[in-house]
């Protein structure tokens, strides 16, 4: 089965970089350019993993995570921040928020897959 | 441009970009193959400068995946430039671009200032923040002044210089980001 990724990210530079990235390591990549927008995506798609930025319009990343995570159905879904911010009150505002990762741009295509691989088999596992 | 007030003058250099709101403040940069991308959300009265060159001048010889990996150091580049305004109150729908820089190199070497300007000019293309103004490519080096608040731009043309910028620029190697790609999971 393909894993579906959504990308959240106001940069459309960078979500076509993430998707260049994702479908060739095999993923299916589905795309937000906002957390408003993200919440949208939510209603008519079902991703495996959630990728999203922090600092973006209407809705940040801390936002969308929080309102994620209000959702049943969502509260077991892998979701990693991907950002250039470095602060470690920030990250911990996203861990507490329901994030279950923190990557920092620019990132690197094999770890990124990696994370992905880690946190979904982490829920996996859990499931189990 | 206020005549009485005394003028603060920041100077970027390469890897560096810098957002002020301080009407006092003129940012400068001396560019080579480098690009400058200075943006204003005029309104606001913020404005601000980077300065980059993306590594790999031998882009064009190298794997694909290198030639990916400067554009996504290119991309954060421009990204922490866009975020830092943002954070200072701007407004991306209002941002304006000018570019500058992106000369030719020694002859015989692979145009790097070339691929450097036309990144810059698809990344804001692709963010929808129009370029008002600027000056890209040619052979000559580049004196910009820029005035964050208001977007004004000064350029001053240094055909004497060129060669001392242009390998002053191939000396300095991209700084890696701290951090970066640095995954934590929780």
């Amino acid at each position: 089965m393909i894993t579906t990724v959504l990308t959240v990210d106001d940069s459309r530079s960078m979500r076509d970089m993430l998707k260049h990235s994702l479908v060739e390591a095999g993923y299916r990549v589905i795309q937000a350019e906002d957390g408003m927008h993200g919440l949208e995506v939510l209603n008519s798609e079902s991703p495996d993993v959630i990728i999203t930025d922090i600092n973006m319009p209407r809705l940040d990343g801390f936002g969308f995570i929080e309102a994620v995570r209000k959702e049943a159905c969502w509260r077991a879904v892998p979701m990693l921040v991907l950002t250039t911010e470095m602060d470690t009150e920030k990250k911990l505002r996203a861990k507490n928020a329901g994030a279950n990762g923190w990557i920092v741009k620019p990132f690197d295509p094999v770890n990124l897959v990696a994370a992905i691989r880690r946190v979904t088999a982490t829920v996996a596992g859990t499931a189990d | 441009m206020d005549q009485n007030i005394a003028e603060r003058r920041i100077n970027i250099v390469q890897g560096e970009q810098r957002v002020e709101s301080d009407p006092s403040v003129v940012l400068t940069t001396i560019l080579g193959s480098c690009v400058a991308a200075c943006l204003c959300d005029a309104e606001a009265g913020i404005g601000g400068m980077n300065h980059f060159l993306l590594p790999g001048e031998d882009v064009e010889n190298r794997p694909a995946s290198s030639a990916l990996a400067s554009q996504r150091y290119g991309v954060h580049l421009m990204e922490l430039l866009v975020n830092a305004l943002l954070k200072k109150g701007a407004s991306r729908s209002r941002m304006q671009a000018k570019l500058f820089g992106g000369a030719r190199m020694i002859r015989g070497l692979t145009d790097i200032g070339e691929k450097n300007a036309t990144f810059a000019e698809k990344f804001l293309a692709a963010e929808g923040i129009p370029v008002i103004g600027g000056s890209l490519r040619g052979d000559f080096g580049r004196r910009i002044q820029f005035w964050p608040v208001n977007g004004l731009a000064r350029q001053s043309l240094l055909d004497s210089e060129k060669q001392s910028i242009f390998q002053e620029e191939r000396r300095i190697v991209a700084k890696p980001v701290a951090a970066a790609g640095s995954v934590e999971l929780f």
